[in-house]
């Protein structure tokens, strides 16, 4: 089958499971406890008042029927508006998703080439400086972002003052405008990002290392570093890719948690304010919006690891 | 203090100093006028520094805020609005009224207490030059405000008939009440009725208004510039601008104020603000008296136990108020006594303070049959402390025989679910700074869900009466009564009223003399 083919097919059953989970968010916001009523109408509003705004919100009407109004309005392109507030979804999603994607590039841009390379030489050459590094790496990842955070704050913005402990962006800036900013929270997601990624990517970095193919090479005279790039890493890219793909995914988690610690202005901490005030509207539209995102990096990294595996030969 | 924080004060005194220069006389005019019957002197001995800007943060609500305070439910969203528009009136004790009026220059109660009328103060100007008349209160009471969601503007809905409400000329306004009463003017200047122009729909960055701050710019989320208003009534802020920042989390508020990106942090959590005691740099500026929260807990009144007088008031005696304070809140808040409102004029502070009398507690749940009685009490993290203190009362019911637990639901939970929390046996659950009758008429009279079983037709009668008399005296002995019952027989323990916990820059002032504490005013505000 052909690469597009394959694209093709990939992206279709994306679409699918994008409906299937946007139905699951609905459903999980039906299933909470409580609604936007509290949050709109105050907490000592009377029976009579509360049934009131709940009527203007359009909660009386059966949960089937509120989720086939919002997927019409979704196909069209239009999320409709918050219920706190009465913001379009649409423009929260276009002011705040880019400064997360930001997020997002910056630390996949620290975490990958540094766990390629930790990746490679563990895997490579085994002994302690592997054990030092896998158990320091699963360490880290069963960490909490928070903590991570918390001692990254601790060391560079309070004892050293290098930093500032908080992401105060310029008002009609962007994080850009302060690079500084930016800082304390990519080193805090590359720290989890990474310790995921090396340890996946060790792994295969040594299974690699372990085929026949890399025996013949290595008894042919190829070592070191002509051994790692000719021979291992372009075996071991697809799976690596994946497993980046996959730390990819655990990011959306943690950026919702370190935005919040650094009040960066990302869609992690929206979400997060949305649930909190049972903003229906807000939480399908951004949650969709980050499952079509995560969704699109998934069939991204398929088709990229697919691409270098067929390239090498070894296409399934 | 890091090269960091230098290099920013050096910039923004440097900015200041040229902006002073460059208004100079404008300025020197400006502080000529003052708002008539109000000070405004921060300290003895000491004249404001004009000039520079103010940046303050505070709890927002994300993307969802809006310019539309009326529909705004975050602090942020009236913080912003009191900046930027005028207002009808301050509470102020000192005040012949009780209250400092705004763009009114009084209110006339009509003698059989059928209609209020407010006087508009002539020579009010929007940005735009055309003079604040009738019209613009109007608009701004019965199409804006009286449509609002709120609790704070329902307080007036539920008190004036705004559908009825007129002018009379351009300089006064009419309002009907929807039944007698005489404190009308506690709840029409209690700071957050806000004047805007007549016809207003839609709230623009560009729109005039009159308030003491002009808005040049805003975004959801992060916060909004404002450049002073040079011809706002009364007093032209000393300040040349202000910048409000939303900041959610209670640490990350403190750490941008520690590390020079904010002057003023609003609400921290007790234990940041505990933090913040050695910082040099920094000073605590918790709200005064009435602007506390009164930290609570509701006793269910229609099921077993509670609707025994002797287990309520034996839960009562059990509380260790001074240990709360104590641990708490490191000693910053105010002993309660089981009555909402202290501070407010009409808070019958008469009664004796409620005694910790275990020894008592458990006679009485003795002989109410409720020995060993187990009970689930629920609470969230809604406001910082509730937890803390709910897990202190628990111990101290264990301590008269109670089989006492707390449920601790998650951010967020406790109020969601509404008929849920209201039919909860005990709830730990928190009282804005509201005048003491109007909030129990709105809240507790006439069997409200928020009453938890608290049915007492001569109470509400009691409060409406007085509420309804002219005469003070009568009002507080009537008032005074109402309480008192509430005291004996009511279902709310009330153990602790804390303050905001706000923390400024040093040399930073004038913010705490607006006398809306709760939600900050910057009109006097100075930097050091």
């Amino acid at each position: 089958m052909n690469l597009l083919a394959f694209a093709a097919r990939r992206l279709a059953g994306a679409v699918v499971l994008l409906v299937l989970l946007s139905a699951a968010v609905f459903a999980a916001t039906a299933v909470l406890p409580g609604d936007a009523v509290s949050a709109v109408a105050g907490v000592d509003a009377s029976a009579a008042q509360r049934a009131e705004v709940r009527a203007g919100l359009g909660l009386d009407r059966p949960a089937v029927q509120r989720y086939a109004d919002w997927a019409a309005g979704a196909v069209r392109g239009d999320l409709g508006r918050g219920f706190v507030g009465e913001r379009p979804v649409a423009d929260v999603l276009a002011t705040r998703l880019p400064n997360s994607l930001l997020l997002a590039a910056l630390t996949l841009a620290v975490t990958a080439p540094l766990a390629t390379l930790l990746g490679l030489w563990t895997g490579l050459r085994g002994g302690v400086a592997d054990r030092v590094v896998s158990t320091s790496a699963q360490i880290l990842a069963a960490v909490p972002e928070f903590v991570v955070a918390a001692l990254l704050v601790a060391v560079l913005a309070v004892w050293l003052e290098v930093l500032p402990r908080v992401s105060v962006i310029p008002l009609g800036g962007t994080p850009l405008d302060v690079p500084d900013a930016l800082v304390l929270p990519v080193l805090t997601l590359s720290a989890v990002g990474l310790a995921v990624a090396t340890r996946l990517l060790r792994a295969s970095v040594a299974d690699t290392a372990a085929t026949p193919y890399c025996e013949a090479a290595r008894l042919n005279g190829v070592r070191g570093v002509r051994l790692a790039v000719r021979h291992i890493l372009p075996n071991a890219a697809g799976p690596a890719v994946q497993a980046l793909t996959l730390t990819t995914g655990a990011l959306v988690g943690s950026a919702v948690v370190v935005e919040n610690v650094f009040d960066y202005p990302g869609i992690g901490r929206e979400l997060q304010l949305a649930v909190a005030a049972r903003d229906v509207p807000m939480v399908q539209g951004i949650a969709t919006a980050l499952v079509a995102v995560m969704l699109a990096v998934l069939v991204l990294g398929d088709v990229c690891a697919r691409l270098l595996g067929a390239r090498e030969g070894h296409g399934r | 203090m890091s090269r960091q924080i230098d290099r920013r004060a050096f910039l923004r005194r440097g900015a200041a100093g040229a902006a002073a220069l460059a208004v100079g006389p404008g300025l020197l005019a400006a502080c000529s006028t003052d708002e008539p019957g109000s000070a405004g002197n921060p300290g003895p001995g000491s004249s404001p520094r004009s000039g520079g800007t103010l940046r303050a943060a505070f709890v927002g609500g994300g993307a969802s805020e809006t310019l539309d305070f009326f529909n705004g439910p975050s602090a942020l969203d009236l913080v912003r609005a009191r900046a930027w528009h005028g207002t009808l009136g301050n509470l102020d004790p000192s005040g012949p009224d009780g209250v400092r009026y705004g763009v009114l220059e009084g209110i006339d109660i009509a003698d059989d207490l059928s209609a209020y009328t407010l006087r508009v103060r002539p020579g009010v100007r929007f940005t735009d030059g055309s003079r604040l008349t009738s019209a613009d209160i109007l608009h701004s009471l019965s199409a804006l405000a009286a449509r609002s969601k709120l609790p704070v503007y329902r307080l007036a809905a539920a008190n004036f008939d705004l559908a009825r409400a007129k002018a009379d000329g351009d300089l006064k306004v009419v309002l009907p009440t929807l039944r007698p009463i005489a404190d009308g003017r506690l709840i029409l200047c209690q700071g957050n009725f806000l004047v805007v122009k007549d016809g207003t729909k839609d709230f623009r960055e560009s729109m005039p208004s009159c308030g003491p701050f002009r808005l040049t710019g805003f975004t959801a989320g992060q916060g909004s510039a404002f450049e002073r208003y040079d011809d706002h009534y009364g007093h032209v802020p000393h300040l040349d601008g202000l910048e409000l920042r939303s900041i959610a989390d209670s640490t990350a508020r403190a750490g941008a104020l520690t590390g020079g990106a904010v002057d003023f942090a609003h609400d921290l959590s007790p234990v940041t603000a505990r933090t913040l005691a050695d910082d040099a740099k920094v000073e605590l500026a918790p709200t005064k008296s009435p602007y506390l929260v009164g930290l609570s807990f509701q006793l269910n009144m229609s099921a077993e136990p509670f609707d025994d007088p002797r287990v309520r008031e034996a839960f009562k005696l059990a509380v260790d108020r001074e240990a709360m304070v104590n641990t708490v809140f490191y000693g910053n808040a105010e002993i309660g006594n089981d009555l909402p409102s202290l501070g407010f004029p009409d808070y019958a502070d008469g009664i004796p303070q409620r005694a910790h009398d275990p020894e008592r507690a458990r006679a009485l749940l003795k002989a109410a049959g409720a020995d060993g009685v187990k009970v689930q009490l629920t609470t969230g993290p809604e406001t910082p402390g509730m937890v803390e203190m709910a897990t202190l009362f628990v111990e101290d019911l264990k301590k008269i025989g109670v089989r006492a637990s707390v449920r601790e639901l998650p951010p967020g939970q406790l109020y969601a679910d509404f008929p849920a929390y209201s039919a909860l046996p005990v709830a730990g659950s928190y009282q804005m700074p509201v005048p003491a009758l109007s909030t129990y008429q709105m809240n507790t009279a006439g069997g409200s869900p928020s009453a938890f079983g608290w049915k007492k037709p001569e109470t509400d009668a009691l409060v409406a009466e007085a509420r309804a008399e002219r005469d003070p005296e009568r009002a507080r002995e009537l008032g005074t009564r109402a309480q008192r019952t509430r005291w004996d027989e009511g279902n709310q323990v009330v153990p602790v009223f804390k303050p905001n916990l706000n923390a400024r820059a040093k040399g930073v002032d004038g913010i705490s003399d607006d006398l809306f504490e709760q939600f900050p005013g910057f009109s006097r505000a100075s930097l050091a």
